[in-house]
C-alpha cells in the first residue's frame, strides 16, 4: 500500500510539474495576429464599419500581413446603395483618407458573421473545408490583438441585430484558447456600449483588456459626416441629406494616437484616455496580464516588429540529430506514469519472448537480424560512408602503384 | 651536325614542356577568373550545360533531403550516386563570407579537370611512344629522333583545359567533369597496365553515368592485346619481307612462322586479373551505397532512381539531345518500345566496331563514349568535351580527316545558336520548341558525321599504311 501511495504521489507531483511547465512564460513571441470584428449591420451603422477598417489599416501599416488579419465585416457599407462615395469608406468627414482601398482583404462578410464562427475562430474548431485565410491560425508565440466593435450593453455584444455574444461565452472561449495554446498574449478591445463588462467573466492570464466605456455608460460617436449618405429625407417642403456618423469617439482617439506612430517608435501601451472627450470612461483590465503596461510597446499588439537574425550558412532544418534529442527528452516524462502499466504488460509479454527464441535457432537469420538492428541503430552512417570512401581511394592509389 | 641538331631538339624538347605547363596553368587562371564572377554566369541554369543527371542544384536539394532525414531521391530531384552526395553535398552548404556561392564545388571541379589533363597527358605520351615504336618497326620512319609526329598528349591535354564546353562545364557546376575524370582514370590505367586503376575508373564512371559500361570492351582489349597498333597483317608482311632479304632457301619456315604468328597472343591473366579487380570495386561501391542509403530503401532505390531514371527517360525538358523532343509526343502504349529501341542503338554498333577496331583499342573506347554522346538520355556539352580531347589523341592518324573545317564550323554554330534558340523559345515566346528541337538536331547530325568521318579517316590511315607496306615489300622483291 506504501507503494502505490509513493507512486499516486509521484503521478501527481509529476503532473503537476508538467502542468507548471506548460504555464511557465518560456515560449517567445513569434507572431502576432489581428482579429478584427464589426457586427452590426445596416447603414447607420456606418460608424462601426469604418472603426473596424481604420483599425484594420493601422494593424497592416504597422506591419500585421493580411494572412494573420481575420477581418469580419458584418456588411458592406463601401458598395451599399445609399453610399454617395461608392467603393470608399471614410473615418473622417475631410475624407483624406479611403479605408476601403486597394487590398482590403476581408474574410467573414455579410452573413457570415455569426457569433458561431466568431467562436469557431476564436477557438480554431472548424469544419473541414474551412479555408485556411479564413482561421486563426495562431501558436504559443503569437500575441493576437481581438477589436470588437458595434452595438453591446450588459454582460453582451450584438450580432447583427440578431443573436448576441455574452460575456461568459467570450470567457469560455478565451480559456479553450489558453488550454489549447492558442496565444501568448491576448489584447481584446472592445468599442460598444458598456464595453467593460464583456470582460467581467474573464479568468485566463495573460490577457489585457481595454473597454471604451464602463457599465451603465454609451459610447458615442465622434462626428457626422453629412456628404456620405445618399438619403434623402422629405421634411418640410425640402430635402435634407441625413449624415451618418463616421467614426465612434473611443477609436478616434485611438486612431489619433496611432497616425502618429510607425513601425519604429516604442509608444508603449500605457495611454490615457480623456474622459470628457470620449464621454465615457475607457477602462483596463489589467489583473490578468504580468507585464507592466509601461513597458509594453504597442507594437507588441497592434504592428508586427520581428527580431531577424542574419546567418550566412544554409538553411538547416530538423537535422536528425535533433530529432533524436527531442525524442529523447521526451521518453522520461513519459515512461514513469506507465510505470505500473508495464508491471501489468510484463506478464503478457513473456509468451512472446518464447516465439522470439524459437525463431532465433537459425544462426544466419539471427545474424542478418542483429547486422540490420546495429546498421539502423548507427547514427553517424554518413562519417562512415565518408571514411570508406577515402580508404577506398588510397586503396586505389596504393594498389596501381604496387601492382 | 649531328650534335648541333641534337642540342637543337634538346632544347626544343625542354621548351615544349614549358609551353605546355603556361597554357595548362593560364587556362586554370582563367577559370578561377570566370568563377570569381558573380553567379556563374547563369551558366548553371544553362539546359546545354546541366542536366538532370549533373545540376549541381539537385544535387544540393539532394543533400538537404538527406540532411532532413529523408531520402535523396524523394521528389524526384536527385538522381545521382550517394557517394557523390557525400563528397559534393557538404560543399554545396559551406559558404565563405564574401565569396561566390559554390565556390569550393568549382575548385573540386577546376582540380578534377586539371587532373583529368594531366592523366590525358599520360595516355597521349604512351600513344605517342607506340606510334613512334611501330612506325619504326614498319620501317616508316629511319631515324630513331620523333620527328614529325605530335606531341599527342599534350594537344590532349592542352584541347581539354581550353574547349569552350569544358570551361563552360566546369564554371556551370556541372558533376561532368566528375565523370569525365572517372572515365579518363580508367583509360589510364589500362593504357599504362594498372589494373586495378583501370577497375577502380571503370566501375566509378559506370556508377556515375551507366554509359560507360561500354568501355569495358575496348579496356579489356587494351589489357590483353595492348596499345593501339597497326594492323598486325602489317607487320607480319614486313616480316616475311625481311626473311626473304636474309634467305630464299627457308620459305617453308616463313610459311610455317606465318601460320603461327597470325594472332597477337591475347594476355588472359591480366584480364582476368581486371574482372577480379573490377567485381571487388562494384562490391566496395555497392556496399558503400547500401550503406549510406540503409534507412532510405536500400540499394533498389537507388537502382530505381538512377540506372531507371536513366533507362526510363523519365524527365523530358529540353536539353542539347533528341530524345526530349521525340517522348513528349510518342503514346504511351508505344514508349516502352521506343525506349528500347533508342538503347539498343548504342548496343548494336557495340559489336561491329569490336570487330572491325579490336587492333585499336583506345581509338575504340572514343567511338564508344562519342556514340553514347550522341544517342544518350541527357546529353550536355560536358560529354562532347570529352569524346573531343580524346579525338585530339589521334592526331598522328586522323590527320587527313575530311569535312574537318566544316565540322568546326558546325560545332561553333550550334553552340552559338542554341542559346539564342532558347531564350526565344522559352524567354521571348517568338520561337517555339522546333526552333530549339532543330538545333539540337543539327549538333546531333554534326556529331555523327564527325564520328563517321573519325572512322573512316582511321581505317583510311590503316589501308594506306598497308599500300605503303605491300609497295615496300614490291620494291624490295623487284
Amino acid at each position: 500500500i506504501f507503494f502505490l501511495k509513493m507512486k499516486i504521489l509521484l503521478l501527481v507531483m509529476l503532473l503537476c510539474y508538467s502542468f507548471a511547465f506548460s504555464s511557465g512564460d518560456t515560449t517567445i513571441h513569434t507572431n502576432n495576429w489581428a482579429v478584427l470584428v464589426c457586427t452590426s449591420r445596416f447603414w447607420f451603422n456606418y460608424r462601426h464599419m469604418a472603426n473596424t477598417l481604420s483599425l484594420y489599416r493601422t494593424v497592416k501599416r504597422l506591419g500585421i500581413p493580411d494572412e494573420r488579419i481575420i477581418l469580419m465585416l458584418a456588411d458592406d457599407m463601401a458598395c451599399n446603395a445609399r453610399n454617395e462615395y461608392p467603393a470608399q469608406v471614410f473615418n473622417n468627414e475631410n475624407h483624406k483618407l479611403n479605408l476601403y482601398g486597394d487590398n482590403v482583404e476581408v474574410d467573414y462578410r455579410g452573413y457570415e458573421v455569426t457569433v458561431e464562427n466568431f467562436l469557431r475562430v476564436l477557438t480554431g474548431r472548424h469544419e473541414n473545408a474551412v479555408p485556411r485565410s479564413k482561421r486563426l491560425l495562431s501558436d504559443e508565440g503569437s500575441h493576437i490583438l481581438l477589436y470588437m466593435t458595434g452595438h453591446g450593453g450588459d454582460e453582451f455584444l450584438k450580432f447583427q441585430d440578431a443573436e448576441e455574444l455574452q460575456s461568459h461565452d467570450l470567457a469560455d472561449a478565451v480559456k479553450q484558447m489558453k488550454e489549447k495554446r492558442r496565444f501568448k498574449e491576448l489584447m481584446i478591445m472592445v468599442d460598444t456600449c458598456q464595453a467593460a463588462t464583456l470582460f467581467n467573466q474573464l479568468q485566463s492570464p495573460g490577457v489585457l483588456a481595454i473597454g471604451s466605456s464602463l457599465k451603465g455608460e454609451n459610447s458615442y460617436s465622434h462626428h457626422l459626416d453629412s456628404d456620405v449618405s445618399a438619403l434623402y429625407y422629405f421634411m418640410n417642403g425640402m430635402y435634407i441629406t441625413i449624415g451618418v456618423s463616421v467614426v465612434d469617439r473611443f477609436t478616434y482617439y485611438t486612431l489619433a494616437f496611432f497616425e502618429r506612430l510607425d513601425i519604429y517608435d516604442n509608444a508603449s501601451l500605457n495611454r490615457s484616455y480623456d474622459p470628457r472627450q470620449l464621454m465615457s470612461t475607457a477602462y483596463y483590465r489589467t489583473d490578468l496580464y504580468q507585464p507592466h503596461l509601461a513597458e509594453v510597446p504597442v507594437t507588441n499588439f497592434f504592428g508586427s516588429v520581428m527580431e531577424t537574425i542574419h546567418t550566412d550558412s544554409a538553411y538547416e532544418a530538423f537535422s536528425s540529430r535533433i530529432s533524436n534529442s527531442k525524442i529523447n527528452a521526451d521518453m522520461p516524462l513519459d515512461q514513469h506514469p506507465e510505470h505500473d502499466l508495464k508491471e501489468n504488460l510484463q506478464n503478457a509479454n513473456n509468451p512472446n519472448d518464447d516465439l522470439k527464441n524459437e525463431k532465433q535457432k537459425c544462426p544466419y537469420t539471427q545474424m542478418r537480424a542483429d547486422l540490420q538492428e546495429k546498421l539502423e541503430k548507427l547514427e553517424n552512417v554518413d562519417t562512415m560512408v565518408n571514411l570508406s570512401i577515402a580508404v577506398m581511394v588510397l586503396v586505389v592509389i596504393v594498389s596501381s602503384s604496387l601492382l | 651536325m649531328k650534335n648541333e641538331d641534337d642540342g637543337e631538339m634538346a632544347e626544343e624538347q625542354k621548351k615544349k614542356p614549358c609551353r605546355f605547363w603556361i597554357w595548362a596553368l593560364s587556362s586554370v587562371f582563367f577559370r578561377l577568373i570566370l568563377i570569381s564572377f558573380p553567379g556563374n554566369l547563369n551558366l548553371s541554369s544553362r539546359p546545354e550545360v546541366s542536366t538532370p543527371l549533373t545540376s549541381i542544384r539537385r544535387l544540393a536539394e539532394g543533400y538537404w533531403l538527406k540532411q532532413a532525414s529523408m531520402s535523396p531521391y524523394a521528389g524526384s530531384m536527385y538522381h545521382g550516386s550517394p557517394l557523390l552526395l557525400s563528397l559534393l553535398g557538404p560543399l554545396t552548404v559551406q559558404r565563405i563570407k564574401g565569396q561566390p556561392s559554390h565556390l569550393l564545388c568549382s575548385l573540386v571541379f577546376v582540380v578534377a579537370d586539371v587532373l583529368t589533363a594531366m592523366l590525358l597527358r599520360g595516355i597521349g605520351q604512351k600513344l605517342q611512344m607506340a606510334y613512334g615504336l611501330n612506325a619504326r618497326l614498319l620501317g616508316f620512319l629511319k631515324s630513331s629522333r620523333d620527328k614529325g609526329i605530335l606531341p599527342c598528349g599534350d594537344i590532349a591535354a592542352l584541347v581539354y583545359l581550353w574547349n569552350p564546353f569544358t570551361i563552360v562545364s566546369c564554371v556551370g557546376l556541372s558533376t561532368s567533369p566528375i565523370e569525365n575524370l572517372a572515365v579518363v582514370v580508367a583509360l589510364y590505367g589500362a593504357v599504362k597496365r594498372r589494373v586495378p586503376l583501370a577497375a577502380f575508373g571503370l566501375v566509378m564512371a559506370t556508377h556515375l553515368s551507366l554509359y560507360p559500361a561500354t568501355l569495358t570492351i575496348p579496356i579489356i582489349f587494351l589489357l590483353g592485346y595492348g596499345l593501339d597498333a597497326p594492323p598486325i597483317k602489317l607487320f607480319l608482311q614486313t616480316k616475311s619481307v625481311e626473311n626473304q632479304d636474309r634467305s630464299t632457301s627457308d620459305v617453308s619456315k616463313t610459311e610455317a612462322k606465318l601460320k603461327q604468328t597470325t594472332r597477337v597472343p591475347f594476355l588472359w591473366k591480366t584480364v582476368l586479373h581486371f574482372v577480379f579487380w573490377v567485381l571487388l570495386w562494384s562490391l566496395c561501391v555497392l556496399v558503400l551505397c547500401g550503406l549510406s542509403l540503409i534507412k532510405h530503401g536500400g540499394l533498389e532505390e537507388m537502382f530505381k532512381s538512377t540506372y531507371g531514371f536513366i533507362l526510363s527517360i523519365e524527365d523530358l525538358s529540353p536539353n542539347i539531345g533528341v530524345f526530349w523532343y521525340f517522348f513528349a509526343e510518342v503514346f504511351d502504349f508505344f514508349r516502352n518500345f521506343f525506349l528500347i529501341v533508342f538503347h539498343v542503338n548504342i548496343l548494336f554498333m557495340l559489336l561491329p566496331l569490336a570487330i572491325r577496331l579490336k587492333h585499336r583499342p583506345c581509338f575504340l573506347a572514343f567511338i564508344y563514349l562519342t556514340i553514347s554522346s550522341i544517342l544518350k538520355s541527357y546529353p550536355s556539352v560536358g560529354d562532347s568535351a570529352l569524346y573531343l580531347s580524346l579525338w585530339a589523341l589521334f592526331v598522328n592518324e586522323l590527320v587527313d580527316m575530311k569535312f574537318s573545317f566544316f565540322l568546326f564550323c558546325g560545332y561553333l554554330g550550334i553552340s552559338l545558336l542554341s542559346p539564342v534558340m532558347h531564350n526565344l523559345w522559352i524567354w521571348r515566346g517568338t520561337g517555339n520548341a522546333n526552333f530549339y528541337f532543330g538545333n539540337a538536331i543539327g549538333y546531333a547530325c554534326f556529331q555523327i558525321v564527325f564520328v563517321v568521318e573519325s572512322v573512316s579517316a582511321m581505317l583510311n590511315h590503316d589501308r594506306a599504311l598497308k599500300r605503303c607496306n605491300s609497295k615496300n615489300s614490291r620494291e624490295v622483291k623487284n
